[in-house]
């Protein structure tokens, strides 16, 4: 099958799905003021978050966060705004050297006030939002596609409806040369084996039940009864009663495809195929590490229903039930609940869920676009520690 | 591409399960015959919710998609709701922990 998608090619051969231009704040502080530029300048997106500079433990994690996100390939380009920190600084020479893509970097200590430190990033952002929009999509190969496979506020249906549909149209990007990169390292527990199974070599196979085995010895050592989160009172009220059982369900979206990597947490995948990604079950955190891994878009089933986006990847939602789909049309893309009421099989589902990846690859808008919605939270795994620059 | 809805009760996912899945709120009394085989439903099970297709004993284990998703911490008859109350997880519970 010939590739349909047309996509923006970048200098260094990858495929952008999208042509914004991204603010990154480098300081919480300028979270704000990275807001109020991207909504004031159409084809801008901002990056929020809530790091101040600490350098503690998790530095190497949001760094790499940061970096990989503002090197992320639907990215026409990116302004950074920074304190003028020596991390702020590394931050942005990581970026450098993953991406060719235009950088702006504006200090506000260099600017002086935030009303310049404003003016000049909005002069920059309407000057490279225009050049972003006069560029043209191209063909593309099937390869540009990098899809992240989502699922938060699973039900008892997940596992049956939207999870294996997603798993279709998964299998069928993997085998058309596309990647697909499933993550949340607390909802494949006690589905590692079969993934494992799956991988094309014993290497491979060893890595996912070792990581795996890394995430379960870290919650048993702080002696955390995990089973008060996950499965979380929203999963139990839908009728999943353990973690397993969540898990040998959300596996499912990552169809029977052979397993040709395992990443740890904002890895860029190297070749094409089906990868795991070490990641948080929090969805937005999680986001953030599939933004990171250069991922460019996602596909994210839910039995709950959530308005999530991100402002790097467009998100498609799929519900797994009618009820809630009809509930929620607003912020959900697709209904999957079909599947149970009898009405559509799992590969008529899968081949919708398919052509809208492909839809939304070339450029048609999803529902948490429309709706504006740019989450983004980065992950920590240690204690927060202040900061030098304020203690 | 469509076609009439199929008006199924309970979801069937792997032979070696003992347990299906409801696709509709099942009342007590109520008696499902599908796909060869008949279950009263003893409790009231919502929909999405697990009913037992086989008798299960006391730490047995829960097959869901033919692989195991827990154990019983009960004996549990067939047309039970099968969930929290009468499930755990074999992983991550508070008894490994302790131990």
């Amino acid at each position: 099958m010939d590739s349909p998608l047309k996509a923006f090619k970048r200098t260094d051969g990858r495929w952008g799905l999208r042509n914004h231009v991204l603010i990154l704040p480098l300081h919480s502080a300028l979270s704000t003021t990275a807001r109020k530029i991207a909504d004031d300048v159409s084809g801008c997106v901002a990056l929020n978050h809530d790091w101040s500079g600490e350098v503690d433990n998790d530095l190497p994690r949001v760094t790499k966060t940061l970096a990989g996100s503002a090197a992320n390939p639907n990215n026409h380009s990116v302004i950074f705004l920074t304190l003028g920190t020596d991390v702020e600084l590394e931050i942005i020479k990581q970026a450098k050297a993953i991406t060719k893509q235009t950088i702006i970097e504006l200090s506000l200590p260099k600017l002086g006030s935030i009303q310049t430190l404003t003016e000049q990033a909005t002069q920059e952002a309407i000057k490279l939002a225009k050049e972003a929009e006069a560029e043209a999509r191209v063909p593309a190969p099937w390869s540009a596609i990098v899809l992240g496979l989502e699922c938060g506020g699973s039900d008892a249906l997940s596992g049956i409806t939207a999870n294996p549909a997603l798993g279709v149209a998964s299998d069928r990007l993997v085998e058309l040369g596309a990647t697909s990169v499933l993550g949340e390292t607390t909802e494949i527990l006690g589905a590692e084996h079969l993934l494992a199974a799956r991988a094309l070599d014993e290497e491979t196979g060893k890595k996912i039940v070792a990581m795996v085995a890394r995430y379960e010895s870290s919650i048993n050592y702080e002696g955390i009864d995990i089973r008060g989160a996950q499965p979380s009172r929203g999963n139990i009220e839908g009728g999943l009663s353990t973690l397993e059982e969540k898990s040998l369900g959300a596996a499912k979206k990552a169809g029977n495809a052979p397993l040709t990597g395992v990443l740890e947490f904002a890895d860029v995948p190297a070749k094409p195929g089906l990868y795991f990604m070490d990641t948080p079950g929090h969805d937005i955190e999680q986001l953030a590490g599939f933004a990171a891994g250069h991922i460019n878009v996602v596909v994210f089933t839910s039995g709950r229903g959530t308005p999530t986006g991100s402002p790097i990847m467009p998100v498609i939602k799929v519900s797994t039930n009618t009820p809630m789909y009809k509930a929620v049309t607003d912020f959900i893309d697709l209904d999957a609940g079909t599947i149970a009421d009898g009405i559509e099989t799992l590969e008529e589902t899968g081949a919708r869920i398919f052509d809208e990846i492909v839809a939304v690859a070339n450029g048609q808008e999803t529902k948490a676009e429309k709706n504006g919605h740019q989450e983004f939270a980065l992950s920590r795994m240690y204690e927060t520690v202040v900061p030098p620059l304020f203690s | 591409m469509y076609c009439e809805p199929v008006m199924r009760k309970l979801l069937f996912l792997d032979p070696s399960d003992n347990i299906a899945v409801s696709l509709a709120d099942l009342e007590i009394g109520e008696l499902i015959e599908q796909d060869g085989t008949t279950i009263k439903v003893l409790n009231k099970i919502n929909r999405g919710h697990k009913i037992a297709t086989k008798e299960i004993k006391k730490n047995d284990g829960i097959i869901k998609y033919g692989e195991r998703m827990g154990h019983a911490t009960s004996d549990i008859h067939i047309g039970e709701h099968v969930h929290t109350h009468n499930v755990l997880g074999d992983r991550l519970s508070t008894e490994q922990v302790a131990k």
